[in-house]
């Protein structure tokens, strides 16, 4: 369900998501607002490509087909920001023509499909080429396009669920389980064209910067920081820590213990811990940045 | 294909052809918020804005069975898709399917969703009967949408079935060499049809923007028929979103 229709979202999703959407791009527009000429009529046709690939039905095996969502595809293209106008041009017609996706839940559907899609799988594109190099290209865009797919089956389950249409857990299992596999037919027909594309054209595809040492750098630090968290959070255990475990054997109270800080005393329950375990993360990736970035200046 | 099978009814001299393009499409937005702000079981307001919906519909001369017709295959996918509401929210166990109960809570939010979205679905399918495409656009420019994103919407309009067809052509003439058996064989063709129209997405992009140039391009798409927004459309605008607010207002009063 990655349009969705009119009828599920509430109010305030709609004026969120609307505003969110319309400062993306309004952003982006403001990046494109001297669009060199010849690109309007590229990105006239690959507003019709995305639109005429959805109609077909890649067969996947079991019975099964999917279709493209090409958010990561047109990105790697033409850039972040001319995929996002492109994916808003997609969006915006199958609402209005076809039906495909609400009117009022244009701003839900251009968030999750062009700003996420488009816009976060190129930056995951990016993390994922700085990250294994050059060589390896293919195997970063279908990274970038799995968890491009993921991620917007996390937001539309993020929406419904702050509608208080369906709980957030059921949500996710519904809508984010299905769309690891609708993640997984879209790296593997995302990969699959690009193949092709490389083979025919490949100067179509020679516009993309290869990432630089300092880019790497950064990639594998962020990588290695969430890494890390992802298996502290994994490791960690709801028994209590040595400290606590100390007071409690000396016979001090609760309120006693609870005084001690611990990471869990953070205000604001977990979405604030999560936000704060996320920059604590991205702040230890851009140190080991830093601190090699030195080293290598000085060496 | 074409384009045209869409506005069957945008020459039909009516009430509703008669207003300027920006009013309608600005009607189709409020009825859509308006049914989109409803909260759930408020089905006297549902059904009153699929009234003026249908009297919308009736005006602009659209036949009920064309009208329906259009209406049920977006309204299957809605039912399709909010048919996992019913399981999903919790509540009440009304009826056990297997392993999963339907909820009276889900079963509300499920006849929500529908009563919900069939109005702004209503709404879509007189705006695209009753509109042609390049009116559509020109209404979305006067709205200030973005030049890039109007630009790229023109153009795809004339792109769109052009490349439908292209892939159709592709499909058949693999087909007819046989390529691809089983799955894995029929994905590797279904690939390469995709590969095959994206590079000629981009051949053909060249060759329109060679050709726009030819004819005097210089970065603005002109229109050719502006209809402005005339006395008329503005009172009948302001009557659709008047109602819109009364019964939106009357669901939380």
């Amino acid at each position: 369900m990655a349009h969705i229709p009119d009828g599920f979202l509430s109010a305030p999703v709609l004026v969120g998501t609307a505003a969110t959407s319309a400062g993306a791009i309004v952003a982006t527009t403001r990046r494109r607002a001297r669009l060199p000429e010849q690109r309007a009529p590229l990105l006239g046709a690959l507003t019709a490509f995305v639109f005429a690939v959805q109609m077909l039905n890649f067969p996947l095996g079991a019975g099964t087909s999917a279709h493209l969502l090409g958010g990561v595809l047109v990105a790697v293209m033409v850039g972040p920001w001319d995929g996002i106008l492109v994916l808003f041009s997609v969006v915006l017609v199958q609402a209005l023509l076809f039906q495909d996706g609400g009117i009022a839940a244009l701003g839900a559907n251009t968030l999750n499909l062009a700003v996420v899609g488009a816009g976060g799988g190129w930056l995951l594109y990016r993390w994922a080429f700085a990250l294994l190099g050059a060589d390896r290209r293919l195997l970063a865009v279908g990274l970038a396009a799995f968890f491009a797919a993921v991620s917007i089956g996390v937001a539309v389950s993020a929406e419904l669920a702050l509608s208080g249409t369906v709980p957030f857990a059921p949500a996710l299992l519904a809508v984010g389980g299905s769309h690891v596999l609708v993640g997984l037919s879209e790296a593997l027909i995302t990969v699959g064209i690009l193949r092709m594309v490389r083979r025919a054209r490949p100067e179509l595809l020679a516009g993309t910067p290869l990432p630089s040492p300092a880019a790497h750098r950064w990639a594998v630090g962020t990588t290695a920081a969430a890494m890390l968290l992802a298996a502290g959070t994994y490791l960690a255990s709801a028994r209590p820590d040595a400290l606590e475990a100390a007071a409690a054997r000396l016979g001090l109270s609760g309120a006693d213990a609870s005084a001690l800080p611990s990471v869990a005393s953070v205000p604001g329950g977990p979405w604030s811990r999560a936000l704060v375990g996320i920059v604590a993360a991205f702040g230890c990736a851009w140190l080991v940045f830093r601190v090699s970035a030195r080293r290598d200046r000085a060496l | 294909m074409s384009f045209h099978h869409l506005d069957r009814w945008a020459d039909v001299p009516s009430p509703v052809t008669r207003l300027a393009p920006t009013a309608r499409l600005l009607g189709t937005v409020a009825v859509a918020l308006g049914s989109a702000l409803l909260p759930v079981g408020a089905w006297v307001q549902m059904a009153a804005l699929l009234l003026l919906v249908l009297a919308f519909a009736a005006a602009a001369r659209i036949p009920v069975s064309a009208f329906a017709a259009r209406l049920a295959g977006p309204l299957f996918f809605v039912l399709l898709a909010s048919c996992a509401v019913l399981v999903l929210a919790p509540g009440q166990p009304l009826w056990v399917v297997g392993p999963l109960h339907v909820t009276d809570t889900g079963l509300v939010r499920f006849a929500s969703v529908v009563g919900r979205a069939t109005p702004a679905l209503g709404a879509a399918v007189v705006l695209v009967s009753t509109l042609r495409f390049p009116e559509l656009l020109e209404a979305l420019r006067k709205l200030r949408l973005p030049s890039p994103v109007t630009a790229a919407l023109g153009l795809s309009y004339r792109l769109l079935y052009t490349l439908a067809d292209e892939i159709e052509r592709l499909r058949r003439a693999a087909r007819s060499r046989n390529a691809g058996h089983g799955a894995a064989g029929r994905r590797h063709r279904t690939m390469g049809i995709a590969a095959a129209a994206l590079t000629r997405s981009f051949a053909r992009s060249e060759r329109v923007h060679r050709a726009m140039l030819a004819r005097g391009y210089s970065g603005a798409l002109p229109t050719l028929r502006a209809q402005p927004l005339d006395a008329r459309s503005v009172v009948a605008l302001c009557g659709v979103g008047a109602v819109v607010l009364v019964v939106v207002s009357s669901a939380y009063l």
